[in-house]
């Protein structure tokens, strides 16, 4: 093949046209990627509708409120302990001690993270976090209100909820095996025998509310209590879950899992800085699940006083729910593990269960009841 | 017990670093959630205390013995002094003999308290811990109008006591008597009444007289039994007051269990014992004579020692607390010493009351004998 | 029946508990508050030079040997230098009573904590005065 030099001369501006088509079109490509992603964006986010789900999810009754809700009841503990305990409680950081919390995490979280060399490294640094995000996703579907302030609506979410709240004792237990010590492996085991004893009372407990309500989820159960509240009909099924929800969580006087004066610290003993402090926040953000449950299960949710908005109401009887969990947990010796069974199985799981079958004859035999509840009359 | 359970045992050391062992250490063996195997060591609390009487002079060598156990200060103190006045052949006046032994009831008093806040606090109750350690407070108030110190006094010394009673004093010692009554029916609920501290207790580290007596121990672990063995009664000092007054040796005798003791009985036996220190304090205080508080020539006669050997004993809240101490001529200092804490026996009696009983239950066996490790290393 | 005296029971101790949250707390806010320390009590010592007549009974006493005497350093006719060393010192209280010359004393002082192990070393210059520079933090002064 020869070669035409003045050929090749003239395909010169065709080959300089062709690269710069070639950089034009890769940069509007790039230009209409970003605005479809932009577009996009503005279509989900900032769309009034999904602006709106987003801010529920992100900001109100979601993972903000929550977190600061987490803070406030780590202090709320605190503070009221210690008035029981005699003593003051947090008071230097703040007013009243309310910064304390925030001075602590700051502690912790600028602390070493101390791995202990029998530790299985990835599974310890990974089970904290885990833990803390599935204590907190249930919270999504708690009601807070009837209309628009709340985040997701389920036709299952009890069972979607306690389907998460059976994975903690896992994680507890996976985080005592991977310690690699003596005491965390007992207070793993311990953890999963609270839950193992536990579980099958609460589950039943809520039982009871789903069964008058006629639905699994929970914003038709609370509202279904817009008439009567199901405490009024399952007393004892309301004591029944606070007490299996105290002994889940696994605080006194269920505290086995991280019984202090026996095992060092349960399964928590080798955690440190970051790690420490995020069991500790999910120790609490299960207390204020279970809280929440409870209001929503037994105490009407949203339903209040009528002058008040939905979630208000929900705020100001979770408060009183919180109290009840603090006071419960101070003032009690701790059990033993296996007395923690002997109790769970052999009087609140009876209990439980007497109280929805009196609640469904009372259905029965007094038509006055079963007109309040959705179910209708006869 | 066959070798193969034994395979799988776990060997677990409850101190010398664990949060509820302050200078102590047991190396427990646990075939599954039992303890089969349970071996006290002494020897983390040394200080040597019996070396350093031989060079301390007989007015120093009370501060030694009353930092053995400062708990109970006043009565840890005082075999030293009292060894140091059968040899010198001191005169104590009346006034100081009364004064001691209302101090020394006091100091029963305070060290019950501490005992039983820390007992609940080792059962995970903070609450019930913290409300008697108030009530301590009020004691210790009167420890330190009186003598300067709330925990070291260094109050008696050969021949009488260093400070005298005044007004003050006596104002606050009324002041933590009354507290004491005024707080007795409320602490009963919270602690006898408590079906969480009946569970934990009952039955727990249950052994009869015979085999308390064997492993050498006294003082409350034996009364709990039902038998009234006391040296306040039943070897009455010279110089103190206890056959001044009129009261009964505290025992607990349980129907279900005769001539035995649980964990259960001993708290009821410490209850008693507080009750029958306030009494007898209350008899002592208006018997107060006027007069010196302690021999003018006390001073000049403890400086040196004739050659002699004195065996002195007094019953302290934890037993029978006992000094050996031997001189030689004109000696200043002690030739030998030789301190029996009441301590040693409740931590070697672990030796044959833990094995069989669970793992959970190692620390209330421990605390209901309440051993102090500053009696059992010297 | 036993276990509605249980149910009693547990309703006894949750009205204790619940009266409680409404008490006044017993504690108080240390640094800033304080309550009265009674005369007797055993804090750090103050010596009084112009009684001292350097007889070294304060020293023969001690049984941890936290007092050094300097018999040279004079200020008065017969006094001597004291030099207590707290990080030794127990307050046991014997100098004091050992002193027949009213020249020692014991006083309600009892924060003595320092930053400086060496700080602890009370010369005749700390020894004979009670004034000390007030404790600053986070703007407010206590002690």
């Amino acid at each position: 093949m020869q070669f035409d030099f003045f050929t090749w001369l003239a395909g010169i501006p065709d080959w300089i046209y062709g690269i710069l088509q070639w950089i034009y079109h890769l940069i509007m490509g790039i230009f209409f990627w970003a605005w479809g992603v932009i577009e996009w964006l503005w279509a989900s986010v900032f769309a009034p509708e999904s602006f709106m789900f987003l801010f529920r999810a992100v900001l109100f009754p979601g993972l903000i409120f929550v977190v600061l809700t987490l803070i406030w009841a780590v202090w709320f503990t605190r503070k009221l302990w210690g008035r029981i305990q005699d003593r003051r409680g947090p008071v230097h950081m703040g007013k009243y001690g309310g910064l304390q919390l925030f001075a602590d995490a700051i502690k912790l979280i600028a602390k070493e993270n101390i791995i202990p060399d029998n530790a299985k490294r990835w599974m310890f640094r990974f089970l904290p976090g885990l833990l803390l995000v599935v204590v907190l996703l249930p919270f999504c579907f708690i009601p807070w209100d009837f209309d628009y302030w709340f985040i997701a609506d389920l036709s299952v979410s009890l069972v979607l909820v306690f389907a998460f709240l059976t994975a903690v004792p896992v994680v507890a237990l996976l985080a005592g095996w991977v310690s690699g010590s003596k005491y965390s492996l007992i207070g793993g085991f311990r953890a999963a025998n609270n839950q193992f004893a536990a579980e099958i009372p609460m589950i039943i407990s809520s039982v009871g509310p789903a069964i008058l309500a006629g639905s699994l989820s929970l914003m038709g159960i609370a509202q279904a209590q817009t008439s009567v509240w199901f405490a009024v009909l399952l007393p004892i099924n309301l004591a029944t879950f606070l007490v299996a929800a105290i002994a889940s969580v696994g605080i006194f006087p269920f505290d086995a899992p991280v019984a202090d004066s026996e095992i060092i610290f349960g399964w928590r003993t080798e955690f440190t800085g970051i790690y420490f402090t995020l069991t500790y926040f999910a120790e609490f953000a299960e207390q204020m699940l279970y809280s929440a449950l409870i209001v929503a299960l037994f105490l009407g949710g949203p339903v209040g006083l009528p002058f008040l908005p939905g979630a208000v109401n929900f705020i100001i009887k979770f408060i009183i729910t919180f109290f009840f969990f603090v006071l419960v947990s101070s003032s009690f010796q701790r059990l033993r593990q296996d007395q923690i069974v002997h109790y769970c199985w052999k009087y609140l799981l009876p209990l439980a269960l007497l109280n929805v079958v009196i609640a469904m004859l009372a259905i029965v035999y007094l038509p006055g009841i079963a007109a309040l509840l959705p179910l209708g009359g006869p | 017990m066959s070798p193969d359970i034994l395979d799988e045992a776990m060997e677990i050391w409850f101190g010398p670093q664990h949060v509820s062992a302050h200078g102590w250490a047991t190396k427990l063996t646990l075939v599954g959630d039992y303890v089969v195997e349970c071996d006290p060591n002494a020897g983390y609390f040394h200080r040597s205390a019996e070396k350093v009487l031989e060079y301390k002079n007989f007015r120093q060598g009370s501060l030694v013995l009353e930092r053995m156990c400062m708990l109970e200060a006043f009565l840890a103190e005082y075999p030293y002094v009292a060894a140091v006045e059968k040899i010198a052949e001191l005169e104590v006046p009346e006034r100081a003999k009364i004064m001691r032994t209302i101090m020394m009831e006091m100091s029963r008093l305070h060290s019950i308290q501490f005992w039983w806040g820390q007992f609940n606090a080792e059962l995970g109750f903070f609450t019930m811990a913290l409300w008697p350690w108030v009530d301590r407070e009020y004691s210790l108030d009167a420890f330190e109008e009186l003598t300067g110190s709330r925990h070291t006094v260094s109050y008696s010394t050969p021949g009488g006591v260093k400070y005298d009673f005044t007004d003050k004093v006596l104002k606050q010692l009324d002041r933590a008597i009354k507290r004491f009554e005024d707080r007795l029916p409320k602490f009963r609920d919270m602690q006898m009444g408590s079906p969480t501290f009946r569970a934990r207790t009952k039955g727990i580290g249950q052994y009869t007289v015979k085999q308390g007596l064997k492993w050498g121990l006294s003082g409350p672990p034996i009364k709990a039994c039902g038998v009234p063995m006391d040296l306040r009664k039943d070897a009455p000092d010279p110089n103190l007051a206890y056959n001044m007054c009129d009261w009964e040796v505290p025992i607990t005798e349980n129907p279900d269990h005769p001539g035995e003791s649980d964990a259960l009985d001993r708290m009821e036996q410490r209850f008693k014992e507080a009750e029958t220190s306030v009494q007898i304090i209350k008899q002592l205080l208006p018997q107060l004579p006027e007069g010196p508080i302690i021999d003018p020539k006390a001073r000049a006669k403890a400086n040196r020692l004739p050659e002699g050997e004195a065996y002195a004993r007094v019953e302290g809240t934890r037993g029978i607390t006992s000094l050996w101490l031997k001189t030689q001529d004109k000696a200043q200092t002690a030739y030998r010493a030789k301190i029996r804490g009441p301590c040693i026996a409740s931590y070697y009696a672990l030796k044959d009351l833990v094995p069989g009983a669970k793992f959970a239950d190692f620390i209330v066996i421990f605390g209901s004998l309440d051993p102090y490790p500053g009696w059992w290393d010297r | 029946m036993g276990f509605f005296s249980v149910l009693g029971d547990i309703y006894q101790i949750l009205k204790h508990t619940f009266r409680q949250v409404f008490m006044r707390p017993f504690t108080y806010f240390f640094p800033f508050e304080d309550r009265i320390y009674p005369e007797r009590t055993r804090g750090r010592h103050i010596h009084v030079r112009k009684n001292c007549t350097a007889c070294a009974q304060c020293v023969r006493a001690c049984p941890v040997v936290a007092i050094r005497i300097d018999k040279e350093d004079k200020m008065y006719e017969k006094d001597a230098a004291l030099y207590f060393d707290y990080t030794r010192c127990i307050f046991c209280g014997l100098c004091v009573e050992a002193c027949r010359f009213d020249a020692l004393f014991h006083t309600p002082v009892v924060d003595l904590s320092e930053g400086d192990r060496d700080d602890l070393v009370y010369g005749p210059d700390k020894i004979t005065t009670l004034d000390r520079d007030p404790l600053e933090w986070r703007g407010r002064r206590f002690r």
